[in-house]
């Protein structure tokens, strides 16, 4: 019989240490995914590390900078939180989609991130806004962007010993904003079929002068377009500008078959989906 | 006399759509009508039996009027 | 939710279509209720079954050796523990059972039909330890090509499932090996000739998934046996006196030895009403001589438990201009699963049921496929069977440019009318349904762009069968009402009120009790929408015997004849001589119980006939996004015939699960398979069933005409309402994008195909 531990350190350097030190470690944050893993496909690991304990991961700054969010902060926590919901309402909005509310009390933004599906909700939006996580590991602490964390199903870029720290998302520029949304059969408690988040900076003419457009479950991880992006750019979102912007995502969406859609379906439904995010990015920004 | 109405596989068997008999009770009916259908022998044991509209599930000891109809029907039960 | 009372029943109730709390309600909602899985006793151990990893193989040798050896394993079950037994009929309704499939399924023998199926059976000390075992049983399979459709199943060189097995039925009849198990046919009239006469027709193929009751309660089961045979059974069910006579049957035991107690049921549907683990349970629990417990996953729900058929139907409507329908012509194909028996035939006795079709024909095929085997749900085959005809009713209404209600008034059945099935209908309430869905504000609400309104209508039997109910006063004057039937419906709720009117005291000072296969008189399942029908009728019949006693105490008590006295509103009455007597109450003369002779107690049992039909009319609003093919139902409503209804919150909580049934098998519900025969979607997650924010609130009539074979006029509700959805649902979706869409689920994929099609 398999026996598992459970840990919980209260600074950084010994959690690295517990991750470090076994192969089968497993960082447990809000645990809907890993917990769920556990029990029904039977993935035990050796020793859950809980980071709830650390102050760094639990706590939340919002200042001129922008926001730094500790990796343990559940999604309830940081959709409810009315100042985020202002500035990135795209961000909120997708952070929402996670689960159900009772799955929001506990889920995080890391552990969406970490369980590396390409369908997850948060991360195209996290992406579109531009975040980025603090990693800390044996080697000491690094920055990256959140779309070089993902590199496959189940598969991120962490090292052995590395988990997530903290994440870092720049305070939008003037007259920006963002939107996500995804295609789902019913209404909620669903996986993605395609989702799209797409974040703009408008000029004081409204005129788009940055662009961030980016798909989920269309690809081993969710993917950037900037050919979208470039298609908007330049642009009041006309439905020219929209028409080409769904084009491009069309073109770069390289999804599957599986149980949830089709190939043919969800090259379809990118372009949908970014023409309309982007038009509702659009409006937001026009509107601050 | 009772009439009895057939349809489907047992219309096929008796080569019929309807007959009359002589029968004070289901169990009657059937017997007579085991005696003169032999392919019928045992096809007629657990069917919901309709006697003037009324389906009822276990028909054998129910009475008939000269003027009843009878039908054999499937079992039902549903869900 | 309205009311409409299209009856003359003249009887005034007090209690009878008041809501009361559900006696059930609080330990419901409390978490105190408990459920199959909830039972644990001394020393019990825990069940696991290893399930077959192929859609079809044979099993050539199966060794336990190494599994028996590992740590706290107590015992280990195959097919090689169950009994031989031969082929032969066993009653279960229209999914008529064969005993020797019966029991193959629970356990397979030589041959496993369907991905899931079970093989073997580990008792351990832990969950663990008996899910550890099962990984080291080693089975030699020879894999075998799947047969996954209906299509395949009928090919040429299709693998056969049974071999040796012939098909049975209406000649012409397949000859050699066959994947059809039986086939059935009927006619009336000249139909081809009708055809020729008819002014419009429409024909197509209609195509249903196959479709799990979902309920939310997993099977689950605990048994304890005893040195003298005796097996004491726990589970969740909707009969415990069928898993008695299934366990017997299946084990060859005598039935005397068995005593079945059903827990609180989280929902049925029909899916309860066979069973998977209670004799693997008995056979672990005889080995290892301790109680033991088994609780399925959902994923083993999904892969080895009975979901209702999925269909092709073929179907050909005929009428002439001013609506008449000429002729109808249809041919079903039903997916049984792994062994013989989908409810093909009460499809067939369904289909034509509603309407007045004066040429018709059908034939129907009983069809195995390597999927799980069906069992009863809602209703079983009606649905498949309505959504072609409704929907072909519904295409001839936009060819002739016609109300689809007025169409379908201008050939519902009515009392005095032949029912497709053969006889006449007695009272029936088809035409008040329409009559009200056309009077509905939805049917005249405005519908905006991209926006479709579908009308449905269904029909079912209602059964009748036997049931007992025992009531008892106790002595501060309250009742005790015992039946055997779980209560998956509210039906505590109805035979209490039930009491309360017979007697004349307040419902909630009746306690209603489910009782065990051993405390209670027989009663036949929860199912066939028949209890508040049947089940109430013992229960009226025991009142009155209460009653009777009643009468005879106050007469000892006043020492007058039993004919002066009168039970009226609650209240023993002196008449002829004894009416100077002031009145005596149930609680009076309960006081006076032990002066009188002893305790209040009556039984009463019924066998009564089928229930009188139910019909329902639905109607569905629904918009369509026409750039990804996604619905949203706007508005939903569900109009039926309840004959009476003795509890109406529960009747209409029936009319609306039904519909949220149905709308999700319209819709999104589907089993998915890989191309070696696994199920991709055993979970919620991907099996979509709808969840509460995908529906808006299902709105309800109740019409209310009278059964004249109950005494309040109860007819069945539970089965109906799951009927008419699957077309209603779809022809609102179709009118919605412009194209008639004829495959189920009408997923977001398949109908924006259908759009773009259409663009062309």
């Amino acid at each position: 019989m398999e026996s598992v531990r459970y840990e919980a350190p209260n600074n950084v350097e010994a959690a690295v240490r517990l991750l470090a030190g076994e192969n089968g470690a497993k960082v447990l944050s809000g645990g809907t995914d890993l917990i769920v893993q556990m029990r029904l496909m039977n993935r035990v690991p050796t020793v859950f590390v809980d980071v709830k304990r650390i102050p760094r991961l639990s706590a939340l700054a919002l200042d001129a900078k922008g926001l730094r969010s500790g990796a343990a902060v559940p999604a309830a926590t940081l959709y409810g939180n009315e100042t985020i919901r202002k500035l990135w309402p795209g961000l909120a909005e997708a952070t929402d989609l996670i689960g159900s509310s009772q799955i929001q009390g506990r889920a995080t933004w890391a552990g969406n991130l970490c369980n590396a599906s390409p369908a997850a909700d948060s991360v195209p939006a996290l992406i579109a806004c531009g975040a980025t996580v603090v990693i800390a590991g044996p080697k000491g602490e690094r920055r990256v962007p959140v779309e070089q964390v993902n590199v496959g199903p189940g598969k991120t870029s962490l090292a052995p010993g590395e988990f997530i720290v903290e994440f870092e998302i720049p305070a939008p520029a003037a007259h920006s904003s963002d939107a996500y949304q995804r295609l789902i059969p019913r209404s909620e408690m669903d996986i993605a079929v395609v989702g799209a988040a797409v974040a703009l900076t408008l000029d004081a003419g409204g005129v788009v002068k940055a662009a961030r457009v980016v798909l989920g479950a269309v690809a081993p991880t969710a993917i950037l377009v900037p050919d979208a992006a470039a298609a908007l750019v330049g642009s009041k979102c006309e439905d020219a500008a929209l028409e080409r912007a769904g084009q491009a995502a069309t073109a770069a969406a390289k999804p599957i078959d599986d149980r949830r859609g089709t190939v043919a379906y969800r090259k379809k439904i990118a372009a949908v989906l970014t023409r309309r995010v982007a038009k509702i990015a659009y409006d937001r920004a026009r509107a601050r | 006399m009772a009439k009895v109405v057939f349809t489907g596989g047992l219309r096929t068997l008796v080569g019929a759509e309807s007959i009359e008999l002589e029968a004070a009770r289901v169990v009657d009916l059937v017997a007579a009508l085991y005696a003169r259908y032999p392919a019928l022998e045992g096809k007629l044991e657990g069917a919901t039996v309709a006697i003037d509209g009324t389906l009822h599930h276990d028909a054998r000891y129910q009475r008939l009027l000269p003027t009843s109809e009878v039908h054999f029907l499937a079992p039902i039960a549903g869900g | 939710m309205s009311n409409q009372n299209g009856s003359g029943s003249d009887r005034k109730f007090k209690v009878v279509g008041t809501r009361p709390i559900r006696h059930d309600g609080l330990d419901k909602v409390t978490g105190r209720a408990n459920y199959g899985a909830d039972l644990a006793l001394p020393g019990m151990l825990q069940g696991a079954i290893l399930r077959s990893p192929h859609a079809h193989a044979r099993i050539k040798k199966l060794d336990v050796s190494k599994a028996l050896a590992m740590p706290g394993v107590k015992a280990i079950v195959t097919s090689a523990d169950f009994p031989e037994i031969g082929s032969g009929g066993m009653a279960a309704g229209e999914s008529h059972i064969d005993p020797k499939d019966l029991q193959a399924n629970i356990m397979a023998r030589g041959k496993v039909l369907y991905h899931g199926h079970a093989v073997a059976a580990v008792a351990a000390s832990t969950i663990e330890q008996a899910r550890e075992a099962c990984k080291m049983i080693t089975v030699d399979y020879e894999v075998l090509k799947p047969v996954m459709t209906l299509a395949q199943a009928l090919a040429k060189d299709a693998p056969i499932l049974h071999e040796g097995r012939k098909a049975v039925g209406v000649p012409p009849l397949p000859e050699g090996d066959t994947n059809i198990m039986m086939r059935l046919a009927n006619a009336k009239g000249d139909v081809d000739a009708a055809f020729k006469g008819a002014d419009v027709v429409v024909e197509g193929w209609y195509e249903a998934s196959m479709a799990h009751q979902g309920y939310i309660e997993p099977h689950a089961t605990v048994v304890t046996t005893r040195e003298n045979g005796q097996a004491e059974i726990w589970c969740s069910t909707q009969g415990p006196f069928a898993v008695k006579s299934m366990v017997a049957v299946t084990l060859q035991m005598d039935p005397n030895l068995i005593r079945v107690t059903p827990s609180e049921i989280g929902g049925g549907f029909g899916g309860k009403t066979t069973i998977y683990l209670e004799p693997v349970a008995v056979l672990l629990s005889r080995k290892a001589r301790r109680p033991v417990k088994m609780v399925m996953s959902r994923e083993e729900v999904f892969r080895a438990t009975g979901p209702t058929s999925g269909t092709r139907i073929w179907a050909k409507l005929g009428v002439k201009k001013d609506g008449s329908f000429v002729a109808a012509d249809t041919r079903m194909e039903f997916e049984a699963g792994g062994f013989a028996g989908s409810p093909m035939g009460a499809a067939s006795m369904t289909l034509y049921a509603a309407y007045n079709i004066p040429n018709f024909r059908f034939e129907g095929l009983d069809i195995v496929v390597n999927r799980p085997k069906v069992a009863a749900y809602r209703a079983p085959g009606a649905p498949n069977a309505a959504y072609a005809l409704e929907t072909a009713i519904d295409e001839l209404a936009q060819k002739l440019a016609i109300d689809p209600i007025d169409l379908r008034l201008k050939n519902a059945v009515k009392e005095g009318d032949v029912a497709s099935y053969g006889p006449k209908y007695d009272r029936i309430g088809f035409i008040e349904c329409l009559q009200a869905a056309k009077n509905h504000p939805q049917y005249k609400a405005p519908l905006g762009k991209n926006q479709g309104r579908g009308v449905g209508a269904g029909f079912w039997f209602n059964v009748g069968l036997q049931s007992s109910a025992t009531v008892s006063i106790n002595d501060d004057g309250s009742a005790v009402v015992r039946t055997g039937n779980p209560d998956i419906g509210g039906s505590r709720a109805s035979m209490a009120i039930t009491v309360a009117e017979e007697l004349g005291i307040p419902v909630e000072r009746v306690r209603p009790l489910v009782g065990d296969t051993d405390t209670v008189g027989y009663c036949d399942l929860t199912g066939g929408s028949r209890v508040t029908y049947a089940t109430g009728m013992a229960v009226i019949e025991a009142s009155k015997n209460v009653i009777e006693h009643l009468r005879a105490r106050a007469a000892t008590i006043w020492g007058c004849e039993v004919d002066a006295v009168e039970w009226r509103d609650g209240q023993a009455v002196g008449t002829n001589g004894a009416s100077n007597n002031k009145p005596l109450s149930l609680a009076d003369i309960a006081k006076q119980m032990a002066h009188t002779g002893g305790p209040i107690i009556a039984s009463a049992s019924v066998n009564p006939p089928a229930a009188g039909p139910g019909f329902g009319v639905h109607l569905c609003d629904i918009e369509v996004d026409p750039e990804t093919g996604r619905s949203t139902v706007l508005r939903y409503l569900v109009v039926q015939d309840a004959g009476k209804a003795v509890h109406p919150s529960y009747v209409e909580g029936q009319f609306q699960g039904g519909a949220a049934q149905g709308i999700g098998w319209a819709l999104w519900e589907e089993y998915l398979f890989d191309k070696d025969g696994k199920m991709e979607n055993p979970g919620f997650l991907d099996y979509r069933m709808p969840v509460a924010s995908d529906l808006p609130m299902i709105d309800t009539v109740v019409v209310e005409v009278p059964n004249p074979l109950h005494p309040y006029g109860v007819r069945g509700v539970g089965e109906t309402p799951i009927v008419p959805p699957l077309a209603t649902v779809g022809n609102a979706v179709s009118r919605a994008i412009g194209v008639r869409m004829h495959q189920l689920p009408m997923t977001p994929p398949r109908v924006l195909d259908a759009i773009e099609t259409k663009k062309g």
